[in-house]
């Protein structure tokens, strides 16, 4: 049996209990995120394109506060949900993970380090497939230290003003959920400016990720300016792990070091 | 790179978020005790440290100071307990990010000025406006 077909069958199986499971569903109008139900036609059930599907859950469970639901979950959605319940986005008690394990093509393409869910971070989660080892670091991130001050400035500037201002960024990331955001706010970004002006836009989000952003690269991938957002997000990921000894996503009890807790 | 040598007149502008509690007083006193501090600082009092967003040290630059100065209590002196624990979280990812995209991180400072340390505050405003001053005008790093 293929991986998805051992996916497709225990998620009929997981039907009987849960209210749902939230999963791709490819119909002929394309791929969108669906909540599967008992009865559904599960060969429509897919893994791809990767999308950020925790934000679904999120929203589902708001709406529905007694339901439990599943999700068919890759390493990055695992991750982001971890951040979310940390934030009282998510409830892990009312839900249900059924972990898929990358390959190592995908690790690859997405620089990923930690390519399959972490069953321990879950009340009630299994995993499909055999985890693969993490792939190397984005080279860009990892030769970032040897770029001179100049270069990188010469670097970005040419980035952000490809820069549309299109908010994908924001839109697709698990992590962005406040209810205002500072990128709309006119005293931090100028509004009617193409390009965001530098170094507002982009800096701004690149703080607002630091201790949240859990490297799924949807940010990277949604960009209609092919912006290298994640080298940003990355270098932001390994400071918060150095210098604050935080990795988002990792471990569900350890308090994010940035946030406001009111004690 | 380094016009300021070209230029003798350039004077940086600094501004500097200071601490209701701590700093604000300190620089207070300062002023009180006649002690020299630079003219180059424009001080913006704010009820903590802690308030001190990224988003206003990036509007400052992107309004056109040369160098942002962030001063609060010291440790374990916050009038709001924990306050400043989050300047001293926040400001050296803030410095690493502006370095990241190639502006001097020396631009922006985080230093602890108490109300009782007016030598301090104008010893501080004078070292970086002197930091500031060899680094040049900001505008050779963020312009279009």
């Amino acid at each position: 049996m293929s991986t998805i077909e051992e996916i497709r069958a225990h998620v009929a199986d997981k039907l009987q209990e849960l209210d749902g499971v939230v999963g791709l569903r490819r119909t002929t109008e394309g791929t969108a995120p669906y909540l599967f139900h008992a009865g559904d036609d599960l060969s429509q059930l897919v893994l791809s394109p990767r999308y950020p599907l925790s934000t679904t859950v999120s929203m589902l469970q708001k709406r529905f506060p007694e339901a439990r639901f599943g999700i068919v979950a890759r390493g990055c959605d695992s991750r982001a949900l971890v951040e979310m319940a940390k934030r009282n986005q998510i409830d892990p008690e009312r839900l249900y993970l059924l972990g898929v394990a990358c390959t190592a093509e995908e690790a690859e393409e997405c620089h990923c380090a930690d390519p399959a869910p972490d069953l321990e971070q879950w009340p009630q989660a299994e995993l499909i497939g055999a985890p693969v080892p993490g792939a190397p670091p984005n080279p860009m991130v990892a030769e970032y230290d040897d770029m001179s001050l100049e270069e990188r400035r010469v670097f970005w500037k040419h980035q952000f003003r490809k820069c549309i201002k299109c908010y994908g960024c924001r839109n697709i990331c698990p992590e962005c959920f406040c209810e205002s955001c500072a990128l709309e706010d006119p005293a931090w970004v100028e509004p009617g400016v193409l390009a965001p002006p530098f170094p507002t836009f982009h800096l701004i989000r690149a703080m607002h990720m630091a201790g949240r952003c859990v490297a799924c690269r949807q940010c990277e991938l949604v960009c209609p300016a092919h912006i290298p957002l994640t080298v940003l997000y990355d270098l932001m990921r390994r400071d918060v792990g150095k210098l604050l000894n935080y990795t988002p996503g990792a471990d569900i009890a350890a308090e994010p070091p940035l946030s406001l807790t009111l004690e | 790179m380094n016009q300021s040598i070209e230029q003798p007149n350039f004077e940086p502008r600094i501004v500097a978020f200071l601490c209701n509690w701590c700093s604000y007083a300190g620089a207070d006193n300062a002023g009180i005790a006649r002690m020299e501090s630079p003219a180059n600082v424009l001080p913006i009092r704010v009820m903590c440290s802690g308030r001190v967003s990224p988003e206003m040290v990036l509007r400052a630059f992107r309004s056109g100071a040369d160098g942002v100065l962030v001063l609060g209590c010291h440790i374990g002196d916050c009038h709001y307990i924990s306050g400043n624990h989050r300047t001293a979280k926040r400001m050296p990812l803030v410095r690493n990010l502006l370095g990241y995209i190639g502006i001097n991180p020396d631009r922006l400072r985080l230093d602890w000025v108490s109300s009782a340390e007016a030598p301090k505050f104008a010893h501080v405003t004078k070292e970086f406006v002197e930091t500031v001053r060899a680094l040049g005008p900001i505008a050779e790093e963020i312009a279009e």
